[in-house]
């Protein structure tokens, strides 16, 4: 209360007369709304993240078990990570996952986002309709329906027999259900589509006019204006993908019933994880993978920053 | 509740926020409720109210929408009776139910009442998670009960947990698809691991499409009988070392991949879709497209619901061989208190009355096993078994003819056995691995989940 009466006061302030003594009071009730209004995210950045970030580094030197009080053991949860083959392979299913459906995701979203951009009618609407798997993607219940429908007698297959083409489970074969989940990712482009119409609408008018004029063809413009200058943009998408890709989890989890199956070609990282955390009584190992995960996509997002000054055009 | 109560006074002491006001409104009405209630409880219940005050404890078990429905129902039957006594149940199904249960447990916010099962009642019992009911014995008479099912819930020197009922493992056969392809039932008294894949051949060729003589049986539990056929011992010996070896697993999944190739069992696509759904309504038998299964007594009920069929229960293969037939009669479930539950009387009452009382025996039946209180057989049979009751019933007892005593419970570290040997065997049926590459796998996995 005492903090919204101070904001009231602070818009006031610049209209009245007693400039200095009026600021300085204004300044003091700036901070304390600031620090008012910023709590909640203090306190769920302590409480939430920060207390258990810590503790999660600390168990894994431990051999925390979840039932027993953890005892510290050194580094032999890291050591042996290198010579546990299963997670190696579900880094392999991760990186694969990853590096595959993320730039196929900025495609569909980039291509989406130009298509749009011409002003159609009903813009609103297609935006919508466009965005909507974005919201619905991570859920568990897309995730269900996912498994239905590319099941041994889902709509997959049912589509493909009026063509006369048996279908197999696809989410039950090693060989295509990593694919599927890649698809359901891609199906997700609406959040960096919105972004990358946001983007295609900060690019002045005038060069398009200016190159039309010098006859540049419609291709021309998409290679030397429009590309160049939705670089940042790209970037921006492609930064939060990688990190959003790699921490996948609810799609896997949901689809292959919590077992990373068929014959771990769904084992996802951060499933590995959770089951040698929750199901294993392994949460010392779980938490020191964790941390190589942060390794992980710390170095991956250090490495796109760094590639980031040869492509990313930034106009001046 | 108390939670609640205990922060919002905090608050309120520090004289600041709207949350101080909420939570001191939010302590009144709390406090009313709980007045009211006491009210109730003394002029009903004079014993109750001398035990103490109005308490609330969890029950969890695993399980389908059915097993629910009648044990809510037991539970309030056993509420109307200890009105100072509240249960909350929750459940989920069996793939979920213990990676919650571990994540509640390290939470300290674990149910008072946990159903266990498998080697799941060692690893918490081991680890100090499970309260040593001699503690309630006050409360919960477990001399009613068999001993040999008291005996699955008994390891390291101390009784952890009560047998919810007996339970066996049998093939679960519908003899309507056996009819429709011209195909005898097996004679059970001389049947082999051979005659299980033939005869699973034969009913696939014959039956339509989509219709197989058996669903793919790898499984911890056949993996177990079937290494006691094979080689006198089990996947464990009694010192909780691992018994199987390589060559004896690869075995298994030459086997199993045979009945694939054969046709007896489905394409491999299909076995490893059905591992993802547990229930039986999504089995190939409950569907009404397989001809046998294995699987646990308790569970024919449901086989029979879910494919409208007279399904019936019989001897595994390969149990009158040379080896014994290493079956077993265990626990198919054992109800176990939290060690660190704060009411652990109501607990054991719970459980008292859930095993020992025939008001929770004419809700609950035959759905976790088949009682191990000799009292509450009697009562049931008295009161007229259904029908698929009395096929269970019997079928146990033809079993414990059988019983050699050869099965052992997996050590601390073997609840991870069966997801390995699921994997493993994936991906023989996908032809990734050679049966002899999972065998060493599964050899190496297993040991390393176990020491």
């Amino acid at each position: 209360m005492s903090a919204l009466r101070e904001l009231s006061t602070m818009r006031r302030e610049p209209g009245r007369g007693h400039r200095r003594r009026g600021r300085s009071a204004a300044e003091k009730g700036d901070n304390r709304a600031a620090v008012f209004f910023l709590a909640p995210w203090f306190i769920g950045l302590f409480v939430i993240t920060a207390g258990p970030l810590v503790a999660s580094l600390y168990l894994s030197f431990t051999d925390y078990n979840l039932l027993q009080d953890p005892n510290w053991i050194g580094w032999e949860n890291y050591v042996r990570m290198f010579a546990d083959e299963r997670l190696l392979n579900s880094l392999g299913v991760t990186f694969t996952y990853v590096l595959i459906s993320v730039p196929l995701q900025l495609a569909a979203a980039l291509l989406l986002a130009i298509v749009l951009d011409r002003g159609l009618r009903g813009l609103a609407i297609y935006r919508s309709v466009f965005y909507l798997p974005s919201l619905l993607g991570g859920s568990v219940a897309i995730a269900i329906l996912w498994r239905q429908v590319f099941g041994t007698n889902g709509l997959v297959n049912q589509f493909l027999a009026l063509f006369g083409i048996e279908g197999q489970g696809w989410v039950s074969h090693p060989d295509y259900a990593l694919g599927t989940l890649m698809i359901l990712n891609v199906w997700t482009f609406g959040a960096p589509m919105v972004i990358f119409l946001a983007g295609l609408r900060q690019i002045p008018e005038t060069y398009y006019e200016a190159a039309a004029i010098d006859g540049a063809s419609r291709s021309r413009r998409f290679r030397s204006i429009t590309l160049p200058l939705l670089t940042p943009i790209i970037f921006f998408n492609l930064v939060l993908q990688l990190i959003g890709a790699f921490q996948s989890f609810t799609q896997a989890f949901v689809v292959s019933g919590g077992t990373g199956g068929p014959a771990d070609s769904t084992m996802f990282y951060t499933l590995y994880l959770y089951q040698r955390g929750f199901g294993a009584f392994d949460m010392g190992y779980a938490s020191a993978m964790a941390w190589l995960l942060l390794v992980i996509i710390a170095g991956m997002t250090a490495v796109n920053f760094f590639a980031s000054k040869y492509w990313v055009f930034y106009g001046d | 509740m108390r939670n609640i109560g205990f922060s919002a006074r905090r608050e309120r002491g520090r004289g600041r926020g709207v949350a101080g006001i909420v939570g001191a409104g939010l302590v009144l009405a709390l406090a009313a409720c709980g007045q009211a209630d006491d009210g109730g409880t003394d002029a009903g219940d004079p014993d109750a109210s001398a035990a103490g005050e109005d308490v609330t404890i969890r029950f969890a078990w695993w399980g389908n929408e059915d097993r629910a429905a009648i044990t809510n129902e037991a539970v309030e039957v056993f509420e109307a009776a200890n009105p100072d006594i509240t249960v909350e149940t929750e459940y989920v199904d069996f793939n979920a139910y213990f990676d919650r249960l571990a994540t509640t447990v390290a939470a300290g916010d674990a149910p008072d009442v946990i159903t266990m099962g498998g080697a799941y009642p060692r690893e918490y019992g081991d680890r100090g998670v499970l309260l040593d009911l001699a503690e309630v014995a006050e409360y919960l008479d477990t001399s009613t009960l068999d001993a040999g099912a008291l005996s699955n819930g008994f390891f390291s020197d101390t009784q952890y947990g009560v047998p919810t009922g007996a339970n066996t493992y049998g093939v679960v056969v519908n003899p309507a698809i056996f009819e429709a392809a011209g195909v005898d039932l097996p004679d059970q008294d001389s049947w082999t691991w051979d005659d299980f894949a033939d005869i699973a051949a034969e009913i696939s060729a014959n039956a339509p499409d989509g219709t197989y003589g058996a669903a793919d049986p790898t499984s911890a539990e056949v993996l177990d009988l079937y290494l006691n056929h094979q080689s006198g011992h089990g996947l464990y010996l009694e010192d909780g070392s691992l018994n199987a070896t390589p060559e004896l697993v690869a075995d298994w999944f030459t086997y199993s991949s045979g009945l694939m190739e054969s046709g007896a069992t489905p394409p491999a696509t299909i076995t490893s879709e059905l591992t993802t759904q547990t229930s039986p309504e999504q089995s190939l038998l409950g569907q009404g497209l397989a001809a046998m299964s294995f699987g646990w007594s308790n569970n024919l009920g449901p086989f029979r619901e879910a494919s409208g069929q007279d399904l019936i229960l019989i001897r595994v293969p390969g149990d009158t061989g040379p080896n014994g037939s290493a079956m077993w009669q265990q626990a198919s479930q054992l109800y176990t208190i939290n060690a660190e539950t704060e009411h652990p009387e109501a607990a054991a009452q719970l459980v008292d009355f859930l095993v020992n009382s025939t008001d929770a025996a004419d809700l609950i039946g035959t759905d976790r096993g088949v009682p191990s209180n000799e009292t509450i057989r009697a009562h049931l049979s008295e009161q007229g078994l259904e029908p698929t009751t009395q096929v269970e019933f019997d079928f146990l007892s033809q079993v414990s003819e059988f019983i050699d005593g050869d099965f052992v419970i997996g050590p601390t570290g073997s609840t991870e056995s069966a997801g390995i040997l699921t994997r493993l065997n994936q991906e023989v049926l996908f032809g990734q691995t050679s049966p002899a590459d999972a065998g060493a796998a599964f050899v190496t996995e297993v040991t390393a989940a176990i020491s």
